[in-house]
């Protein structure tokens, strides 16, 4: 109970409220504005911008009613910097560490050049954009302390490729308009199955360094966002993600993965809400395909309801708003098991539109190739802010 | 000028009404004391769910699971076990080394939950008699799954051919402590007796690097516990083997790469060799060796006369409900009963069964009588189903009764006529085990 008893001083006290940041816009509500920061600028100097975000996390994880003693951790560091060089030219880089992961990320590393009001070409490392969360994730106003499955699961966010591409931007607010972005990127690697014990799972093969295989993927995404603010997309990833040659012995053909994702933002009833579904078709070697997924999918849903905003009277930019999702991933469709089924409940403070402290619970349940299940949950308080 | 980056006030504000426009409740701001009172209840219900167990997951009970310690364990033998529980979860990647060739990427894909496996799971043995292990074309067993760049083994012709499913591994331990005099004390190899039972034990020759100290290791011949024709005597060589013939890892034990002897092309796997450490193999065989069986049933009147027609039926010649350990290391298994239900021995079961494949001093119709210990939750954790003998080809107790012959044919012929209703108290009390 010791753990429960801090967790609510530290809910109380509104740990990471002292961010500065100048603001963003709120939950799934971020303005798209070349080339899409979801972070608010720390401070700029002479055409640059540049800061971080950070989340500590709190949590009482346990699964089969085993608490997991990682109580205590740092759920991700970011750090940004954005520059414009001209009229023209804009200048990204954005780095992050992932607990989940465990892992360093260079999530942009990015030129883009600005071809007139609407269209911009970018080459480097960037985003791909396969669905609205790998564009867009983690910012301290997601209402959410996890990412949900099917971002992490199948399309494995943040999934940032070496490529060049172009894009159509997104609109401004109020105005309705279709918006897309197509690019050639360096795609999955064969990680997909041989760093992927137990099957296949499309996360280890992200690699945004370079090319293994000497042949790029395509990835794009076509979306509609209306004036009022809801959007539909969809985007497809495809391209080959093995390696054929092993120290100049060739020891198999170019497999190809394909990842289609579509996304839907919308308000109804008081409620925002937004879904996520992606589907996976991956060429596995024969002599693997007993064991190796060739079909995965996932999907997520959720709501979220602002109940108080302002918080109290005089606190500006307060608010109190409350999530629940559920997702699924299922990551071999040609058995029974081998899936992970979550319910997620939030309660989100915003201190200020980019600070907030959540309390959280979740329930899960996996189950293994076998479709023998365990239970997973917690009850998680996180804090998350830009610097 | 505002930065190039930067949200203007504009937009800052129209975040705020962005997000108060849906399910906005107070825009204006009032209301300050039920607003704080729903915090405080917040609040007050994350706690209330930290203390309740149902929404923060609950322990299922030990006895119902197979991946549970032996009772009586110590802190530094729990967190050995722990260790090694981690261990034979693990799965493998290609990169960690993974094959060339296997047929599974950790202990547990193919042992569910500790337990048996599923058919898809079954193994393929091969040989050409007992001393000819067909090493040339892909034997002793067939891997049928490999990494790019490797061929996988094809069932050859003109061999022979067993397919074993893989048994529990929970309580081997225990049967490795069984004393060998507690199982020949059980031998009829020439049925002295004349109740057309024999059973004898299966002599084996320890692996060469299974050292004295190990139990079951030494020179031989050893009695033989482990195995579908009990042609393994020692818990470190069942261990290394499964690692290397199964999952393709290497170990200081077996530390050069199992690979297809007829694949056009040689191929290994990325992985530096020995692939495994030695702490890792020990982990996992220190894991098994302190599994605990599950619990039996509770005792119920039908059950009670099951086990009397069991009894009456001759099944406990051979599955013989206890055998006794000796001294051993780990405390809790020594000096103990074990309530297995077998005589870890080979008995003829007939031409039903027969492989017709020699294992070491087993015939082709010869199988270690099978423990019935953790058969009452053994469909939990197959999705319900249950696949007995060592082809899983029996999915009800019924129908492996019914599969026995030779030694045991007179065992059969009593349960076969019984009413059925001592027919379904036997089950019962053979599937509550």
């Amino acid at each position: 109970m010791s753990r429960a008893a801090l967790l609510l001083v530290l809910a109380a006290l509104g740990l990471g409220s002292t961010a500065h940041a100048a603001g963003l816009p709120g939950p799934r509500r971020e303005i798209f504005t070349p080339p899409s920061p979801d972070a608010p600028y720390h401070g700029s100097l002479d055409g640059l911008a540049f800061g971080g975000s950070g989340e500590l996390r709190f949590a009482e994880d346990r699964q089969a009613g085993v608490s997991n003693p990682d109580w205590f951790s740092v759920g991700w560091v970011k750090g940004f910097i954005l520059a414009r060089l001209s009229s023209r030219f804009d200048l990204a880089m954005q780095g992050s560490w992932e607990r989940v992961a465990d892992d360093y990320t260079m999530e942009r590393a990015e030129i883009g050049y600005r071809l007139g009001r609407a269209y911009q070409a970018h080459a480097g490392i960037f985003l791909a954009p396969l669905g609205r969360t790998n564009l867009s994730h983690d910012v301290p106003s997601y209402d959410f302390a996890e990412r949900s499955l099917v971002a992490t699961q199948i399309v494995g966010v943040p999934h940032a490729q070496v490529g060049v591409g172009i894009r159509k931007l997104p609109p401004a607010e109020g105005v309705a308009r279709m918006y897309w972005e197509g690019d050639v990127v360096t795609g999955y690697d064969d990680g997909v199955i041989t760093e992927s014990p137990g099957g296949t799972r499309i996360p280890s093969g992200r690699n945004n360094y370079g090319d293994k295989n000497g042949i790029p993927a395509v990835v794009g995404r076509v979306a509609r966002r209306s004036a009022s603010g809801h959007e539909i997309g969809l985007a497809v990833q495809s391209g080959p993600y093995n390696s054929t040659e092993i120290d100049g012995v060739h020891v198999d053909r170019y497999r190809w993965m394909h990842v289609a994702v579509v996304d839907a933002n919308a308000e109804w009833a008081g409620f925002r809400i937004f879904t996520e579904g992606a589907y996976a078709l991956i060429d596995v070697p024969p002599t693997l395909q007993a064991l190796y997924a060739e079909q995965q999918a996932g999907a997520s849903v959720e709501m979220v309801r602002t109940l108080f905003d302002p918080l109290f009277r005089g606190w500006r930019g307060s608010a109190v708003t409350a999530g629940l999702r559920a997702d699924m991933v299922d990551f071999d469709r040609s058995v029974q098991g081998d899936s992970r089924s979550r319910l997620s409940a939030s309660v989100n403070l915003y201190h200020r539109p980019m600070a907030v402290t959540r309390i959280g619970w979740y329930y899960e349940i996996r189950r293994d190739r076998f479709n023998n299940s365990t239970p997973l949950a917690g009850v998680t308080f996180t804090a998350a802010a830009f610097f | 000028m505002p930065h190039p980056w930067s949200h203007s006030e504009d937009e800052v504000q129209s975040v705020i009404r962005n997000r108060a426009g849906a399910g906005r409740a107070s825009p204006n701001g009032t209301g300050s004391g039920w607003r704080f009172a729903a915090i405080v209840a917040i609040c007050a219900l994350s706690l209330h769910v930290l203390g309740c167990d149902k929404l923060l997951t609950t322990k299922p009970d030990p006895g119902e699971r197979f991946d549970t310690p032996l009772p009586g364990l110590d802190n530094g033998e729990l967190g050995a076990f722990q260790r090694g529980h981690t261990q034979f979860r693990k799965a493998f990647s290609i990169a960690e080394g993974l094959g060339p060739i296997f047929n599974n990427v950790s202990c547990a894909s193919c042992h569910s939950g500790d337990g048996r496996g599923l058919p898809e799971n079954t193994l393929t043995r091969i040989s050409r008699d007992a001393s000819d292990l067909a090493i040339d074309v892909g034997g002793p067993q067939i891997q049928d799954k490999a990494i790019a760049g490797a061929e996988p083994e094809r069932l050859p012709s003109g061999v022979l051919v067993s397919y074993r499913m893989p048994p529990p591994v929970f309580g081997v331990g225990l049967i490795e402590a069984i004393t060998d005099s507690s199982i020949l004390s059980h031998e009829d190899p020439g049925d002295a007796d004349a109740d057309g039972i024999s059973g004898r034990a299966n002599m084996v020759t320890p692996a060469p690097y299974v050292p004295a100290t190990e139990p079951g290791g030494g020179p031989g011949p050893r009695v033989g516990r482990f195995g579908r024709k009990a042609s393994v005597s020692s818990l470190l060589q069942q261990t290394v083997e499964a690692y290397h013939q199964d999952i393709g890892m290497t170990s200081s034990y077996r530390p050069i790469e199992n690979v297809n002897p007829v694949a056009s092309h040689p191929a290994v796997d990325p992985a530096r060799d020995p692939e495994l450490t030695d702490a890792e193999i020990e982990n996992v065989m220190e894991y098994m060796r302190m599994l605990a069986p599950p619990a039996p049933g509770d005792p119920t009147p039908a059950r009670d006369r099951g086990q009397v027609l069991f009894t009456s039926a001759q099944c406990v010649k051979c599955h013989i409900p206890t055998l006794h350990t000796g001294p051993h290391d780990i405390e809790t298994l020594a000096n103990r009963d074990v309530t297995l239900y077998s005589d870890l021995l080979l008995h003829d079961l007939g031409d039903a069964l027969a492989d017709n494949r020699p294992d070491g001093g087993a015939d082709g119709k010869e199988w270690r009588t099978a423990p019935l210990w953790g058969l009452r939750v053994a469909r939990e954790f197959l999705n319900g189903q249950l696949f007995l003998l060592h082809d899983g080809r029996a999915h009800t107790v019924d129908q492996a009764i019914r599969y026995h012959g030779g030694e045991a044919t007179g065992a059969r012929d009593a349960y076969l006529a019984m009413p059925p209703t001592d027919q379904a108290a036997l089950v019962d009390f053979v599937e509550s085990r």
